[in-house]
């Protein structure tokens, strides 16, 4: 409960970029923007479940990465964002985020 | 009885808003939410009495910033969408979303939902500040009344 009421700057920092993903999504078409937040909650989601709160290099390294994929998102030539799921089978155990967002383009 | 009740009630109106400006000064002068929400709890504390006087208490008190009970109502509503919260569970102005059972995440979505519901924006810090529906409510009138002056 009282992690609610505190939240850290980081934490912050990660809402505000949710947020940015979710304001971001309105501008596309609905049907791509129900996908976009899909993908996005379900990255956000298991991301704060698998990552470990004191990990802050790793979770400084997806929020810069998200800053990255949330300006390109922005452009307005870009129409969706689609996930790659590359075989989550244990052939590398150690690696956790083993799909990787990628971005399509309106022309084609 | 009547006579009563009358002079309570017009007695506290004055004793809250006072209670209610130094809870403002408190906010402005610390900015912390953790003096407010203190500050808000015994503002809750004193308000429950007899049901109709404590409701005519709590509209004279906060004046203009309560939210009118439709806003109240439709925040309950889309609350209860976006967290698919199971029928027969009561969603009030009282309810925290984090015991209707969303994390900070749900609640960005929620702020996100209400933004376009009332065709509102809502910034980035008033935004983290919100934790019950009538916090939400609350801050939508806010909005509204400011858009169409």
């Amino acid at each position: 409960m009282a992690s609610r009421t505190k939240l850290s700057g980081i934490q912050r920092q990660a809402l505000a970029l949710y947020r940015g993903f979710l304001r971001t999504a309105r501008l596309k078409s609905p049907e791509e923007r129900r996908r976009i937040e899909s993908v996005v909650s379900a990255e956000f989601r298991e991301n704060a479940r698998s990552v470990d709160r004191r990990n802050f290099v790793y979770i400084e390294y997806l929020m810069r990465r998200g800053k990255r994929q949330l300006d390109q998102l922005k452009n307005p030539d870009i129409t969706g964002l689609s996930t790659l799921e590359i075989n989550k089978a244990s052939s590398i155990p150690e690696q956790r985020v083993e799909h990787d967002l990628g971005v399509s383009t309106g022309r084609q | 009885m009547a006579h009563c009740l009358a002079a309570v009630a017009s007695f506290s109106p004055s004793a809250v808003r006072r209670r209610l400006s130094s809870q403002v000064a408190n906010v402005i002068s610390s900015r912390s939410s953790v003096s407010f929400r203190s500050q808000k709890m015994s503002f809750v504390s004193i308000s429950s009495r007899p049901s109709s006087l404590r409701f005519k208490i709590c509209c004279s008190a906060t004046g203009e910033t309560q939210a009118k009970k439709e806003t109240v109502d439709k925040v309950c509503m889309i609350v209860k969408k976006q967290l698919a919260v199971p029928d027969g569970t009561p969603v009030t102005a009282e309810s925290k979303f984090s015991e209707l059972g969303a994390d900070s995440l749900d609640t960005v979505e929620i702020v996100m939902g209400l933004e376009e519901e009332f065709n509102i924006t809502v910034d980035e810090t008033s935004a983290q500040d919100i934790a019950t529906v009538q916090d939400a409510a609350d801050l939508i009138e806010k909005l509204v009344t400011e858009k169409t002056a």
